[in-house]
C-alpha cells in the first residue's frame, strides 16, 4: 500500500461520504474500521478500506499515524470511539490534524479537549441550513447554486515572500477592479488564523505566507494564482475603491 | 302533479343557487365548525346568555323581575328560538334527500313519488330533534311559554346547554361515556345493594313502635344515604337487626364509592394525553401555526431553537415522549406525542390546511418519504422540507414531493473536504454558513419607495458602512443589466459581484457581505432613507 497523507476511520456513511467528496477533489483516502462487514461492503464496491484495532497504538503507528499521515478523520458512529481514536492519534502525533464527527454541543467540546483540530456537527448544520431556507429562502438558493455549485468558487491564496504585493496594504491592492472577485478577508498566520474580514475597516498591511480568501468564478481565481504566482501584479497606486 | 314538479324545480334551484350554500356554510360555521374562526366569540357570548337566564330565574325566586328582567328574557328565548331552528336547518340538506330519490326514478324510468321522498327528507330532520342536546335546548325553550309555566324548572336545562359551548365539559362527558361498561355494572350492583338494604330495613324497622321509617321511599333514602358515606343521621336504625344491616351496606358502600373513584380515575389517566393534545390542537388553531416539524431528533431540535429563537410558532410531533417534554420544557415549543406517519393526527393538526410547511426531520428516511408523501397528496401547496440521511434517498424525497432536501452527511462531507483541501477558506465559509460568526452573508430587499431604486451601486459608498456587495439577486422579467455577468438561480438572475454601474431596481434582493451590526444599520438607513 502506498503512503497516502489522509486517513478516514469509520466506514459507515459519512465515512464514505467524505471519501467521496475528497475523491472528487483528488485527494485519496485509506478507509479503516474495526468492523470487519463495513470494511468488507466498501471493498466489495472498490474503495480502498482494510480493518485495523484502532485501540492497539502500534497498530496506528503501522499505518503512518505520527510518521507520515497528516490528517485523519474521526467518523465512527459512537462517541467513545472517535474519542479514544483522538487521544491516542493525538498522543502519537502532536501537529496531526484530527477532524472528528459529534453529534452534540457537549460531545464536541470533549473532543475538542481530548485534542481534535476541528469538530463538525452535521445536525448542527443541516439544522441551521433547515432554519435558513425558512428565514431567507433565496439567500439559501443562492449559497447553494453558487458557492456549492458549479459557478463560484472559494479559494485561498498564498502570498510568496518575494511577491510584489508583500508590504501593500489590501485596501489599497484594488484587486474587486481587476479580477471580477470578491476578496473576503485574509489570514495572517502571524498573528493567528482568524480571519480578518476585507471589510472590518483596518487595513492590513500584506506580507508573505499571507493568505487571501477570495470568492468569485472559477477562470477568474485561476487568473490571479497565476498572476501572483508570476508576480505580475503591481499594487495599485490611487487607493482602489471609492 | 303540479305541486310535485314546483317542489323539484325548488329542490334544483336550491342546488344551484351558490347565495343559498354560502348562507348555510356561513350558518354551519357559527353554530357547528369548530374550526371557524369565530366561532369562540358565539360560543363565549351563548355561555353568558345562558348564565345570564339561569341569573334571573334565581333572582325571579323571591324578587320580582321588573320589565327590563323580561325583556332581557324575551330576547334570550328569541336568540334560542333563532339557534334551535337553524340547527334544525343546517343538520341536513332535504332538498338534496328530494333530488336523490328524484333522480333514482328518472334513471330507472319509474313514476316520481313525492310523498315517499318528503316524508324520507322529514324523517331525516326528525333524528335531529331526537337528538340528546336539540331535546335540551327545545327543553330549554318551552317552558318560558305561559301555559308551560310549570314546566320552569326545565329552564335549568339552559345549563346543559353549556355542552354545546364548552369542550372540557363535553370532554368530560365523553370520557365518561367510554367507561360506559363500568359504570352500568356498578349502577347495576348499587341498585341491587340499595334495595336489598331498604328492603330489609323496611322489613325489621317499619313496623316497630315509634320508628322513623313510614314508608318504602323512606328506606331507599336511609339505604343510598348510608351507602354514600353521607350519612345525614335523620334516620337511623333502632332495632339490634338494623344497626347489622346498617353495618353491612356501611362496608358495602365503600366498596362502591372506591369503585366508582377508580372508573373515574383510571378513565383520565387514560384520556389525558388525548385532552391535552385537544388541548394544544386548539393552540394551534388560536395561534395560527404554520409550521409543523415531524422528529425531534438532533437536527430536529436546532431547526427548533432558531425558529423559536425567530419567534417563529410551530408545533413538534414525536413518538418519543420524552422528547416531547424536553421540547415543551423550551420556551416558545408546542409539542405533541405522536407519529408522523399517523395521517389522522396530521390531519388534526390542520395539515391539509392551515400548515404552510412541513419539515420531515427523523433519522428514519423511510419515515420521511413516507410523511412526505401523505403530506404532498393531502396539500398540493405545501412547503416540505425533508431530511435525507443517505444520498440515495434524495432523488425519492423529491419524487415524493418534497419541496427541498437537506442531507446531514453529505454536507459534512462537503465540509470535511473542503477542510483537507483549503483549510483557511473553509474557516471563513464554515462561520458564514452555520452563523456564527457575527459576519455573514444578509440579503436586503430593495422596496418600491427606496431611495436607492434606479441609482447605481456607485451612489452608495459600502465601504464606509463596512460591507461588501456581494450580489444582486433579480427576477427575470426584467430584461436590463443584461451585459453584467449573471447566472441562473430557479427562476431568477444573479448578479455576482455587481460592478459600480449595476443600476438597482425595485425589488431586487441586494446581498451583502458583512458584520451583523453594519448590515442592521444599513437597513434602518434604507427605512428611513438617510443614505
Amino acid at each position: 500500500m502506498s503512503r497516502l497523507d489522509t486517513l478516514i476511520f469509520g466506514c459507515g456513511a459519512l465515512g464514505q461520504e467524505v471519501a467521496m467528496q475528497l475523491a472528487e477533489r483528488g485527494i485519496e483516502v485509506y478507509l479503516y474500521s474495526d468492523d470487519l462487514d463495513e470494511v468488507g461492503a466498501l471493498l466489495a464496491k472498490g474503495m480502498q478500506a482494510a480493518v485495523v484495532d484502532f485501540k492497539n497504538d502500534d497498530k496506528l503507528r503501522d499505518i503512518g499515524i505520527g510518521r507520515w499521515v497528516k490528517r485523519i478523520f474521526c467518523l465512527f458512529s459512537d462517541e467513545p470511539s472517535n474519542l479514544f481514536l483522538t487521544l491516542s492519534a493525538r498522543a502519537l502525533d502532536a501537529d496531526l490534524k484530527i477532524i472528528a464527527v459529534c453529534e452534540s454541543a457537549a460531545s464536541g467540546q470533549r473532543l475538542m479537549a481530548a485534542g481534535a483540530t476541528k469538530v463538525i456537527d452535521p445536525y448542527e448544520i443541516s439544522g441551521h441550513r433547515v432554519h435558513e431556507r425558512i428565514a431567507r429562502p433565496y439567500l439559501v438558493e443562492m449559497l447553494e447554486s453558487s458557492l456549492f455549485g458549479k459557478h463560484i468558487d472559494i479559494a485561498e491564496i498564498e502570498i510568496p515572500d518575494h511577491s510584489r504585493l508583500n508590504g501593500a496594504m489590501l485596501n489599497d491592492l484594488g484587486l474587486g477592479s481587476l479580477f471580477n472577485l470578491i476578496i473576503i478577508g485574509v489570514v495572517d498566520l502571524e498573528l493567528g488564523r482568524e480571519l480578518i474580514f476585507a471589510n472590518s475597516g483596518i487595513s492590513h498591511r500584506l506580507d508573505g505566507g499571507d493568505i487571501l480568501v477570495v470568492i468569485g468564478p472559477e477562470a477568474e481565481i485561476s487568473r490571479l494564482k497565476r498572476a501572483v504566482a508570476e508576480n505580475s501584479l503591481e499594487p495599485a497606486s490611487d487607493s482602489g475603491d471609492p | 302533479m303540479s305541486f310535485s314538479r314546483r317542489v323539484i324545480k325548488q329542490c334544483y334551484a336550491m342546488q344551484g343557487s351558490s347565495r343559498y350554500t354560502g348562507v348555510k356554510q356561513a350558518v354551519y360555521n357559527l353554530l357547528e365548525n369548530p374550526q371557524a374562526p369565530i366561532r369562540p366569540y358565539f360560543d363565549i357570548f351563548m355561555i353568558l346568555l345562558v348564565l345570564t337566564t339561569v341569573w334571573l330565574l334565581i333572582y325571579e325566586v323571591k324578587n320580582d323581575l321588573g320589565t327590563v328582567g323580561d325583556l332581557i328574557e324575551m330576547v334570550a328565548v328569541g336568540i334560542f328560538i333563532v339557534e334551535y331552528l337553524l340547527r334544525f336547518w343546517i343538520f341536513n340538506d332535504s332538498h338534496k334527500v328530494i333530488l336523490e330519490r328524484y333522480e333514482r326514478a328518472e334513471f330507472i324510468n319509474q313514476p316520481f313519488d313525492l310523498w315517499p321522498a318528503l316524508s324520507h327528507a322529514l324523517l331525516g330532520k326528525l333524528k335531529y330533534v331526537i337528538r340528546p342536546l336539540a331535546i335540551i335546548d327545545l327543553l330549554a325553550i318551552i317552558p318560558s311559554y305561559r301555559p308551560l309555566r310549570f314546566l320552569r324548572i326545565f329552564l335549568l336545562f339552559r345549563l346543559f346547554k353549556l355542552f354545546r359551548y364548552t369542550r372540557s365539559i363535553s370532554e368530560f362527558v365523553k370520557v365518561l361515556s367510554e367507561k360506559r361498561i363500568e359504570l352500568v355494572t356498578l349502577f347495576i350492583f348499587m341498585a341491587f345493594i340499595t334495595f336489598t338494604a331498604a328492603t330489609a330495613i323496611f322489613f325489621f324497622e317499619a313496623d316497630q313502635q315509634d320508628s322513623q321509617i313510614t314508608g318504602f321511599f323512606d328506606s331507599v333514602y336511609w339505604a343510598l344515604v348510608t351507602m354514600s358515606t353521607v350519612g345525614y343521621g335523620d334516620i337511623t336504625p333502632n332495632t339490634t337487626e338494623g344497626r347489622v344491616i346498617t353495618l353491612v351496606l356501611i362496608i358495602a358502600g365503600l366498596g362502591v364509592i372506591s369503585f366508582f373513584t377508580s372508573i373515574i380515575v383510571s378513565a383520565f389517566g387514560e384520556k389525558i394525553h388525548e385532552i391535552r393534545a385537544h388541548r394544544i390542537y386548539s393552540e394551534i388553531e388560536r395561534k395560527r401555526i404554520d409550521t409543523l416539524i415531524c422528529g425531534y431528533g438532533r437536527v430536529g431540535q436546532v431547526v427548533a431553537e432558531r425558529m423559536a429563537a425567530d419567534r417563529r410558532s410551530f408545533v413538534v410531533v414525536d413518538p418519543v415522549e420524552e422528547n416531547v417534554r424536553i421540547a415543551k420544557k423550551k420556551p416558545g415549543h408546542l409539542a405533541v406525542v405522536g407519529d408522523g406517519e399517523d395521517t389522522e393526527l396530521l390531519l388534526s393538526l390542520g395539515i391539509d390546511k392551515r400548515i404552510q410547511r412541513l419539515l420531515c426531520l427523523t433519522g428514519d428516511d423511510v419515515v420521511n418519504v413516507y410523511i412526505t408523501l401523505t403530506a404532498r397528496q393531502v396539500n398540493p401547496d405545501i412547503e416540505i422540507i425533508s431530511r435525507a440521511n443517505h444520498r440515495e434517498n434524495v432523488s425519492k424525497l423529491y419524487r415524493a414531493g418534497a419541496s427541498y432536501c437537506v442531507t446531514p452527511y453529505e454536507v459534512f462531507g462537503l465540509i470535511a473536504a473542503e477542510y483537507a483541501g483549503q483549510p483557511v477558506a473553509f474557516e471563513a465559509v464554515y462561520g458564514l454558513l452555520t452563523g456564527q460568526s457575527h459576519e455573514g452573508i444578509e440579503a436586503v430587499r430593495i422596496k418600491d419607495e427606496c431611495v436607492l431604486v434606479g441609482r447605481s451601486l456607485e451612489s452608495v459608498d459600502f465601504t464606509r458602512r463596512k460591507l461588501t456587495p456581494f450580489g444582486v439577486i433579480r427576477e427575470r422579467d426584467s430584461g436590463s443589466a443584461e451585459e453584467h455577468a449573471n447566472y441562473d438561480l430557479q427562476g431568477r438572475r444573479f448578479f455576482f459581484n455587481p460592478g459600480k454601474s449595476f443600476i438597482l431596481e425595485k425589488d431586487d434582493l441586494l446581498v451583502l457581505l458583512g458584520h451583523e451590526y453594519s448590515v442592521v444599520h444599513f437597513r434602518d438607513c434604507l427605512e428611513r432613507g438617510t443614505l
